[in-house]
This record gives structure tokens, sequence and C-alpha cells, in this order.
């Protein structure tokens, strides 16, 4: 192998990459542009809320301090009902999926119950919903938990069980910090394995592996050279992913050295499945059917976007068998629990596929006019 | 270099794909300094053959040699005395030319910027030294693709197909370019299913049909010992003069654009011919071709088959 010619190869891999508009906006905006989506999608429902429509037909006293009660925690915000609508008619018109109607003589009913302390006083606030909303069960629950803390103070007492939160992680985190490592890892999967399947069908298809072939390149020049292309692609995109989502959403993972090795392995395991694959895409436009065939299930199938746990049971098993699912599991590790026996043992899973993969992949990938 | 008489040896090469046999037993030598064609059809087996030589090919059986050294044996040896331009050269789409070039340097070990510099003059690039390749002409893309072929100064130069596609004023850029190859006393190693590139560039020709080697000589060596006759064309003479010229004993052969052509022995023949029209009344003639026989009779002659019209069509004639 020669340092000079790997090098040379390098400076024209780069180059042609920063040339090419499209190429670098794949590269390294898309994955911080999931970010940023996905980052505002799920970061809401920690701070603010689901918009909770509600009718008070009582405005009184005792309605107006439920109504507060619902407010409080940020979990919903109260958008009043004007009183000569038709609630359902109304939730229907706005697309509201939950919408609650407080009886005219809530106050009348408070008053039994807390100065007469009639226990056999009740006040029956419906709640109005739309069972075809996907969220609605969630928000009737939370309804139902704020009722029950109303509840408890009207029984005069303090409530007996009080939850304490006690989080298993050193700092506070919040799904997008789940969310990142995740991210990372699939964008150097989707970096890696689509750009040795492209560029090898590419260089082939075009000859110029050909002319390369009758000058004093070798392939380990070239695949080195490969390697060292798509760990830099690798690392700015990892680098470019933490600091957008730590500016953006101030995230703060753990970082230290079990990071770039991850990293190198994992562009070694999807560079190898990108030269195995090669032969599949004698063109270099079926290279792209071909990379997402394999991509887009790894990506949905390995706990990127959500939590394998969500997942099936038999799902759950077959994404033990997706290198992607590793990965993604010595990422959370490392970055966000620091648990060096789960890095390794998940990134050993890594490490021996790539191994396996990329060996494969080296044998298999021709050089100059031979035939396989 | 003339411690070495032949800058190739080709013996007994064999390269077979499965059941097809793409190259069957040729062998022929290239000596250093000459310009060495090797002329057939599509198909015929010529890169087969000269990537074999290239050391990017192995032969299923059989030997080549370059300066010296066994292709088989010394590929890295080889492959820095050479230079290659394959067939259809392509290049990094997003490399200017002078990048492009530098790029191939490095690969050899040289990096001296004035050595690209005359690289560019020599294939007249200058001008385009900061354009990217995928912006090139068909014709540039071929000149950088010799540049590049350049850029280890070496001893032997192949050059594949150099001006496929290109369109006659390109062509005749890369001849340009190509004889000052030879100028400059490197050996080169021209495949082409041109004719006239090879009549006009070789030293030596190799006819090349179906893999196999049916000829090797110069270029008028070759035309004398296939090509016995001389040969008159006639334009658009009309059905009459036709049967007149069959009357008199020869044999025409049909043409396509309605001209009439006859082999014939001596400018005698082409007199009487000539006569006989006069007196049997027709028009003299609007067109009239006295040539010598060419390449391409020859190769129809030994091989049975026609080699690509392009280089033959009135479009590239007139260009000339």
């Amino acid at each position: 192998m020669s340092p000079r010619i790997v090098l040379a190869t390098l400076g024209v891999r780069i180059r042609s990459l920063y040339r090419e508009r499209s190429a670098m906006f794949f590269t390294f905006a898309f994955p911080i542009i999931l970010v940023l989506v996905f980052g505002s999608i799920f970061i809401r429902p920690e701070r603010l809320n689901f918009d909770l429509p509600v009718q008070d037909n009582s405005q009184s006293e005792a309605s107006a301090r439920l109504i507060e009660a619902l407010g409080t925690d940020h979990v919903f915000k109260v958008i009043s009902v004007p009183l000569d609508t038709d609630p359902k008619v109304y939730a229907h018109e706005h697309r509201f999926a939950l919408l609650l109607v407080i009886p005219k003589n809530f106050q009348g009913l408070h008053n039994q119950r807390a100065v007469k302390r009639d226990a056999q006083a009740w006040a029956p606030v419906t709640y109005i919903y739309d069972p075809s909303s996907t969220s609605v069960d969630n928000r009737i629950l939370l309804v139902r938990a704020i009722m029950a803390a109303v509840n408890q103070r009207y029984s005069g007492t303090t409530a007996f069980i009080t939850l304490v939160p006690d989080s298993i992680l050193s700092g506070t985190y919040r799904f997008i910090e789940f969310f990142v490592p995740g991210i990372i890892a699939m964008a150097i999967m989707t970096s890696a394995l689509s750009n040795a399947l492209n560029s090898n069908a590419e260089l082939r298809q075009k000859g110029i592996l050909r002319k390369l072939a009758a000058t004093p390149i070798t392939r380990t020049d070239w695949l080195a050279a490969s390697i060292l292309y798509q760990i830099i692609l690798a690392v700015v995109s990892t680098v470019s992913i933490l600091l957008v989502s730590h500016l953006v959403y101030n995230v703060r993972l753990h970082i230290d050295l079990m990071l770039p090795v991850i990293i190198v392995v994992e562009v070694m395991a999807f560079v190898g499945i990108g030269m195995l694959l090669t032969p599949l895409a004698r063109e270099a436009e079926s290279a792209s059917a071909v990379a997402n065939a394999f991509l887009f299930p790894m990506m949905f199938l390995s706990g990127t976007f959500f939590p394998v746990e969500m997942m099936p049971q038999f799902l759950q098993v077959v994404a033990r068998f997706l290198p992607l699912y590793y990965v993604n599991e010595a990422l959370r590790a490392a970055m966000i629990f620091a648990d060096s026996g789960a890095v390794l043992r998940s990134g050993g899973v890594v490490a021996a596929f790539a191994a396996v993969v990329f060996v494969g992949g080296a044998i298999q990938t021709r050089w100059g006019s031979e035939e396989a | 270099m003339s411690s070495i008489p032949h800058a190739i040896v080709v013996d007994h090469l064999c390269k077979r794909y499965g059941d097809v046999v793409a190259v069957k037993d040729v062998s022929f030598t290239v000596r250093a300094g000459e310009v060495f064609a090797f002329l057939g059809p599509n198909g015929a087996g010529k890169t087969t053959t000269v990537e074999i030589i290239e050391t990017i090919r192995r032969p299923t059986s059989g030997t080549a040699s370059v300066l010296g050294m066994d292709v088989a044996t010394h590929k890295s040896d080889i492959v820095r005395r050479i230079g290659v331009l394959p067939q259809g050269f392509v290049s990094f789409d997003r490399l200017t030319v002078r990048e492009t070039l530098r790029y191939y340097a490095r690969l050899f070990g040289n990096r001296t910027h004035a050595d690209i510099d005359a690289l560019m003059d020599l294939t007249d690039l200058r001008p385009k030294a900061d354009a990217q390749f995928k912006t090139l002409s068909g014709g540039l893309k071929q000149r950088v693709g010799i540049a590049a072929a350049l850029v280890n100064d070496p001893e032997i130069v192949f050059l594949d197909e150099p001006t496929t596609g290109l369109d006659p004023h390109a062509r005749r850029e890369v001849w340009e370019v190509l004889r000052g190859l030879k100028r400059r006393g490197k050996t080169v190693f021209l495949t082409t299913h041109y004719m006239e590139e090879a009549e006009v560039l070789a030293d030596t020709v190799a006819i090349i049909s179906k893999g196999r080697i049916v000829a090797v000589d110069s270029p008028d060596r070759l035309s004398e010992a296939h090509g016995d006759r001389l040969r008159l064309t006639i334009q658009s003479p009309g059905a009459a003069a036709r049967d007149l010229v069959v009357r008199m004993g020869y044999h025409p052969t049909p043409r396509n654009d309605g001209s009439l052509c006859v082999a014939v022995e001596t400018a005698d023949d082409v007199r009487a011919i000539l006569e006989e029209f006069h007196l049997a009344g027709f028009p003299a003639p609007v067109g009239l071709d006295v040539r010598k026989p060419n390449l391409e009779e020859v190769f129809l002659k030994l091989t049975g088959e026609p080699l690509a019209e392009i280089a033959t069509s009135p479009a590239d004639r007139r260009a000339q």
C-alpha cells in the first residue's frame, strides 16, 4: 500500500463530493433535517401540550378552579368553547378529538359537596371524544389523572401514595437524546452503504477502474482510500448532527473514545455490505434502488426512530438479526448510559459482522477488466 | 531502447470466456519506436488482446512480453513503463483537466507541475486546464486521456480506439497528437476500426478478424500484396453503361449510391473503358475516380467482412 497514492485518491474523492452539491446535501444536510423535524415533533409533549376545548356552562368560581387545574403542568392548553354552540358540532367542525363540558349547576353541586359535606353529591363533567383519533386515549387518561387529583382535594384528605420521580440516568434525558444517536447511526449507514455501492458501480460502468488498473494503484490502495473517505464523511456528519442538536435542542450526550471506535466499525460494516451488493447493481442507475431496498427496512426495524420494544414480538426477533440494531444499541450505550460493558457487547457484534462482510466484499471487488 | 529490438512480443496468445474464444492463437511483434496498428471491426478481439498486453486481463494460454518482461509476472514493473488510453476513456467528472493529470501523475510518483503544463501543451489542452472533465467535448476528453497516458513518460503508449465517436475534425486533431508521439520516439500501439487511421498513422498494420490475425505488414506492402488491382469508380453512369462494361468483359461491383465500380489491371483498361463510353455516345462522366487499392479492400479480401462504414462515409471524405 502506498500512502502517496491513497492520499491522492482520497483527495480526488473529497474534491468530487465537494463539487457535487446534491451529494453534499444528502450526505450532510439530510440527517440534520431529520433531527430538526423529529426533534420538533417529539419535544412537544414535554413542554406544552394538547389543546383542550372546555365549554363552561357554569361560569362560576368552582368551574374556574377546575379549568385552572386542567391547565396546570402545561399538559393542556384550555380553549374556551362558546356557550351557545352544540359542543359535538363544535368539536367536529374545529377538529378537536376531545372536548369537556362542565354542567350548568356545577357551582351548586360543588357547594353541596364541599360546603354542606353531602357525600352523595357528584358532578357529571362530560367528555366528547373522537374515537378515530390516535392520541385521544392518552388525552383521556391525562384528563382522568387530573380529575383524580381534583377529586382527592374534594375528599379533604392528603393523598396517601405520592409518586416520586427518580431517573436511572444521571442527567435529565428526553426522547431527543435517545433519537440523536439513532440518527447518527442511520446517517453513517446510509452514506457508507450507498456511497460504496454507487461509486463502485459508477466507476466500473464508466471504465475509470479500467484506466486505474493500468497504473500503479492497487486494489488495496483504492479500498484504503475509500474507507478513509467514508470515515471522514461519517465524522463530519456525526459532528454536525451533534452540534445542531446541541444548539437547537440543547442535547448533551456523553462523548468519549468509544464513539469514534463505533463509527469506524460501522463504516467498515456498511462499506462491506455495499461492496457485497455491488454485483446486484451493474448499472449505476440501479444502485440506489438496491441500496434503498436494503436501507429502509433496516432503518425502521432497528430502533432508529422508535424503540424496538414498541414493535410486535416477531419483529423484535427480526431486529436482533440486523447490524444497525447493534450499532444503535452500542451508540446509545456509549452516548447516553456511558456503559462500556454494553458498548463492548453490542459493538463486538458489529465488529465481528464488519470483519466478515468487509473481507468478503474486498475479495469479491473486481479490479481492472477481469470478470468475476 | 535500442538494446530491446522488440517492444512487444506476443506468442500464441489465447483468451477464452466459457465457450466463447475471443482471441485465437495470436502471435506478433512490435518494434521499438514504431506505430503499430491493430485493425479490425468491433468484436474482433482487439481490446481483449491489448488489455492482456497492458496487464489488466489474463491470457487463457500463450504469453506476451512487454519491454522484455512477461505480463503475467511483472505487472507492477510494466505499468510504470507504459501509458494506456482505454477504450471510451472517462475520468472523474468533477476534476479539472489539470487536477486529473496531476492525479494520474501522482499515482506514478511524479509531482512536478512543469511536466503537467508540458503535457497540456503537447495535447493542446492548456486553454481548458481549469475546465471540469464533464464539461469537455468528446475530442477534448480523448486528448485528456492521451495526456493521462503520458504522465509517466512511458516507452510504449497503448491507444485503444482513440478516435471512435469523434467527428472528423476532432479525429484529425487527435492524429496530430499521435504524430507528435511518434516524433518523440515513443512506441505506439494503436487499435482502430478505421482503415484510414491505420493507413495514415501506422508503420505496421496487423489485421485481426474473429480473434485471429490474418495479415501483418506495412500498409503499402499489404496493399501491394493483397490489393493488386486498380479500382475505377464512375458516378451515376446509368444502366446502359453498366451493360457496356460487362460486354467488355469486366465484372463491376454494384454500389449502394448507384455508382459503377470496376477492378482493372492497368491504366490502359481505364482508357479503353472511357473510349468505349465515348464511342457509344455517353456524356462525359461527372465523377471519375481511379485509385490504388487501399487497406479497406485488402481487409475485405482477407476477411470477407467490411470495416465500419463511418471511415469511408461521404461526410468524412469531404472533411479531408
